[in-house]
């Protein structure tokens, strides 16, 4: 029956005036955060540019760096030292990172409290500041019980240090969203427990390793304060000839010159700030297209 | 009025053979050891003596006497938490795999007793197959997907015809002959339920064991495994669970009635069996009351 | 594209097999009806009583049929077509089985009217003449059924028609006998066949109804072939 008028009741009540004002403003402040970092990111990136999109070279990337005559300066000795590190870092915590992190989802039963202690301890560590594992790494490995002194191998083991918790905590990830089910349709074939990790469970997780991986690694070389601490060497004209030689890296290189009183290191280091952000940005593009194109989709 | 003629048996089970009255005798059957008319049993594929299960300090399943039938489709049917799902994992061992969980009893698979001391779960697993509710391809090729099972196995022989036996043993072949390197995710469900069961076939069991293979999938393909099913039938035996009683009434030769029994004190549920007999008397004429109640839908 | 096979081939054929039994029946009952006819026109005695052994087997098939779709209704739940097949197979070999027990009841009128020729011969003749009726009405309803023609079945009733008619005149045959008393007890025990024939006449039809059914999927009575204005009895 119809309603009488007077009486009418809407089918869907409107939204009220208030509602959408506020549904207004809230887009207004969020769009307004987004403004706001990217401004900010842009001023940086702006500013780095023209300091030293003038010094990129050819020369800059080959030359070693010069104390004496700034223009001349090269990154050479920090850019082949950080690639070292990268590889080192990356051959030792892949297969640690990989191994514990199948440990804790595959094997460990939750249950006992020593499996329950490693779970948070990773949580824990993966938050501690760099700079402390700087520390540790002078206490234990340059000095201490390692007494490796002040060399690439030490850095390279404070850095995989530094980055073992996030490729755990990522790799357990990947590894989790291998669903149950592919699990037991291996186990059901007459498959064991580590056939079943090697062919199925592994192969399922790995571009999600492996991205994970690079983000981590990433976030590696451009770390500063461990290797401060380690005793990079600053300025070195020489490329490190062994795991146990005296070392430099970028982040350590850009510091120096700009701690520099000589006001035309500036412009090396913003170069400098250039190639190392250039090289992250295609370490971050390589892991998006891994993702991107090998990702599984369960 | 004439002598009562014999029953129409579809089924070539000699254990079937049992009512030559008819069916219209009432025979008290217990739940328990199938077939109290005494008839010869061709010899069961699976004799469970007193299996009971625990999850924990909780019975999940009790006392399971049953002799099921080789080359014969035996359906367990009954309500949720009645142990139907849990009980069809003892027979591959895959119940090993749930730390809490503890069988006990014995299980007799061709003269071995599956749960015996030496016996290894990995080596049960190979003869004895299992597809599950939810289609579970692997993340690789169709023939990838079947070829895993001989290649763990160390099969020696040519890959392609073992790949391809078995797809059409679980006749999908002809589906995917021409593509079978594409990844088994772009099959539709009804096609990669058939990818697992042919999957399991490639290791040439004897027995398969589904759990209620046919709940995710839509009615046609529901169809086609029910008729893939009777074809398998002829070379293996099957052991279904399904919650659709429906099912268990068209395609199985016997029927399995689990309950659940609730303990007032404590409140555990622990699943039995009420019945075990032919289906064509579980859906007609059933002996327990119980059963009478759930096949007619009148309890739940 | 690959030629997609039928579903549920096992129904299918389980379905098909009970209709053959069912139709078989009718087979039956055409081979005991000739039978007992035949063991009526020559007064065969022993005919008759082999006839009424073997209505057995039709009480036979009547219970495989009985069972096996009691079996397909709780085991495969048909629907649609297939229901309205199986309902129309549960009439159909219940009236078989009727129309076997009138020719046991046609030959167990045989030996009671003696060893001795027919008494009246143009009763025979109707008698007879309804028989050949009867016997075309089970095969024709048996077609029909086969091959789920409704015309085929709406005819039984044209032939139903002309056995009523029958049935009426050698009513009246019988009531004016005469008076010989053997003749006279000779006339009741035909009129009982005919009576039987007459039944069998029915059944037919109604098996004709029941072909309706199963493809219109409405049961109707098929006018008038048991309920004719001059209903005989």
């Amino acid at each position: 029956m119809a309603a009488r008028a007077g009486a009418q009741r809407e089918v869907f009540p409107r939204a009220s005036m208030g509602s959408r004002v506020a549904d207004l403003l809230f887009r207004a402040a969020m769009l307004f955060a987004v403004f706001v970092g990217f401004v900010a990111l842009a001023a940086i990136l702006f500013d780095t540019v023209s300091d030293g999109a003038g010094r990129l070279s050819t020369d800059f990337i080959t030359n070693f760096p010069s104390k004496v005559i700034p223009e001349n300066s090269g990154i050479q000795s920090a850019l082949v030292g950080t690639l070292y590190l990268m590889f080192l870092t990356a051959f030792m915590v892949v297969p640690l990172g990989i191994a514990t992190a199948i440990y804790l989802e595959e094997y460990a039963d939750r249950n006992k409290w020593f499996n329950r202690l490693i779970e948070v301890n990773i949580q824990n560590l993966a938050a501690v500041p760099s700079v402390v594992y700087g520390i540790l790494g002078l206490a234990f490995i340059v000095r201490g019980p390692l007494g490796l002194g002040r060399v690439l191998l030490a850095g390279a083991i404070t850095l995989a240090l530094l980055v073992l918790p996030v490729v755990i905590i990522v790799s357990r990830e990947a590894i989790r969203a291998v669903p149950p089910s592919v699990r037991e349709g291996s186990l059901a074939l007459g498959a064991t427990q580590w056939q079943t990790i090697w062919k199925q469970v592994l192969p399922g997780s790995i571009a999600g390793i492996a991205t994970g991986v690079i983000l981590a690694l990433s976030r590696a070389i451009g770390e500063t304060a461990p290797l401060l601490l380690i005793g990079a060497a600053a300025s070195p004209r020489f490329n490190p000839s062994g795991l146990l030689e005296p070392f430099t890296a970028l982040p350590i290189q850009i510091f120096v010159w700009t701690q520099d009183s000589d006001r035309s290191f500036v412009a090396a280091a913003a170069g400098a700030i250039l190639v190392l952000m250039v090289i992250l940005l295609l370490m971050n593009s390589v892991a998006i297209y891994l993702r991107n194109r090998y990702e599984q989709k369960w | 009025m004439v002598e009562k003629v014999t029953d129409i048996d579809e089924t070539a089970d000699a254990f079937s053979r049992a009512r030559s009255e008819g069916n219209v005798a009432e025979e008290p059957a217990a739940a328990g050891r199938s077939d109290q008319n005494g008839a010869r049993m061709r010899e069961p594929i699976f004799d469970c003596h007193d299996v009971n299960v625990h999850y924990g300090d909780k019975l999940a399943v009790r006392n399971v006497n049953m002799a099921l039938g080789q080359n014969a489709i035996t359906a367990l049917i009954g309500p949720s938490g009645c142990g139907k799902s849990t009980f069809i994992r003892c027979l591959n061992r895959m119940n090993d795999l749930i730390p809490s969980a503890r069988v006990d009893g014995k299980v007799v698979y061709h003269g071995e007793d599956l749960y015996g001391a030496d016996i290894d779960p990995v080596s049960v697993r190979k003869r004895i197959g299992m597809v599950f509710q939810k289609p579970n391809p692997f993340p690789k090729s169709i023939y990838d997907n079947i070829a895993f099972g001989p290649r763990i196995m160390g099969t020696k022989g040519n890959m392609d015809e073992i790949v391809e036996r078995a797809l059409k043993r679980g006749a999908l072949w002809e589906d995917v002959k021409d593509r079978l390197k594409d990844n088994a995710f772009g099959m539709s469900g009804g096609q990669q339920q058939r990818l697992c069961i042919a999957r399991a076939l490639a290791l040439e069991p004897d027995v398969l064991l589904m759990d209620e293979p046919c709940s995710a999938l839509d009615p046609i393909s529901t169809g086609r495994i029910e008729d893939l099913m009777e074809e398998l039938k002829q070379n293996y035996s099957i052991v279904i669970v399904t919650h659709n009683m429906q099912q268990a009434a068209r395609v199985s030769d016997m029927t399995a009635f689990f309950t659940v029994e609730l303990d007032g004190d404590t409140g555990h549920r622990t699943g039995a069996v009420v019945e075990y007999d032919r289906t064509d008397k579980i859906f007609q004429n059933p002996s327990d009351k119980r059963t009478e109640d759930y096949v007619t839908g009148k309890v739940g | 594209m690959p030629v997609r096979p039928a579903l549920r081939t096992r129904f299918q054929e389980e379905l098909r097999t009970l209709e053959d039994q069912a139709l078989g029946a009718l087979d039956m009952v055409v081979s005991t009806l000739d039978r007992a006819l035949e063991a009526l026109s020559h007064q065969d005695v022993e005919l008759a009583s082999i006839v009424i052994h073997d209505d057995d087997r039709i009480d036979g098939r009547f219970l495989e049929v009985h069972q096996g779709i009691l079996s397909l209704l709780a085991l495969q739940a048909p629907v649609a077509s297939d229901l309205r097949v199986v309902a129309a197979l549960l009439h159909t070999i219940k009236h078989a089985e009727r129309m076997g027990d009138q020719c046991v009841n046609i030959a167990k009128l045989i030996p009671l009217s003696g060893h001795e020729p027919p008494r009246n011969k143009q009763l025979m003749e109707l008698i007879e003449q309804m028989g050949v009726l009867a016997r075309s009405e089970v095969k024709q309803a048996k077609q029909a059924f086969a091959l789920r023609d409704v015309e085929v079945a709406e005819d039984l009733v044209r032939q139903d028609q002309r056995i009523n008619k029958l049935n009426r005149d050698a009513f009246k045959l019988g009531v004016e006998i005469g008076t010989d008393e053997d003749t006279r007890e000779w006339a009741m025990h035909m009129m009982l066949v005919a009576r039987a024939l007459e039944r069998i006449g029915d059944n037919a039809v109604d098996i004709g109804e029941q072909v309706a059914f199963v493809v219109t999927g409405l049961f109707r009575e098929f006018s008038d072939a048991s309920r004719s204005a001059q209903h005989d009895s």
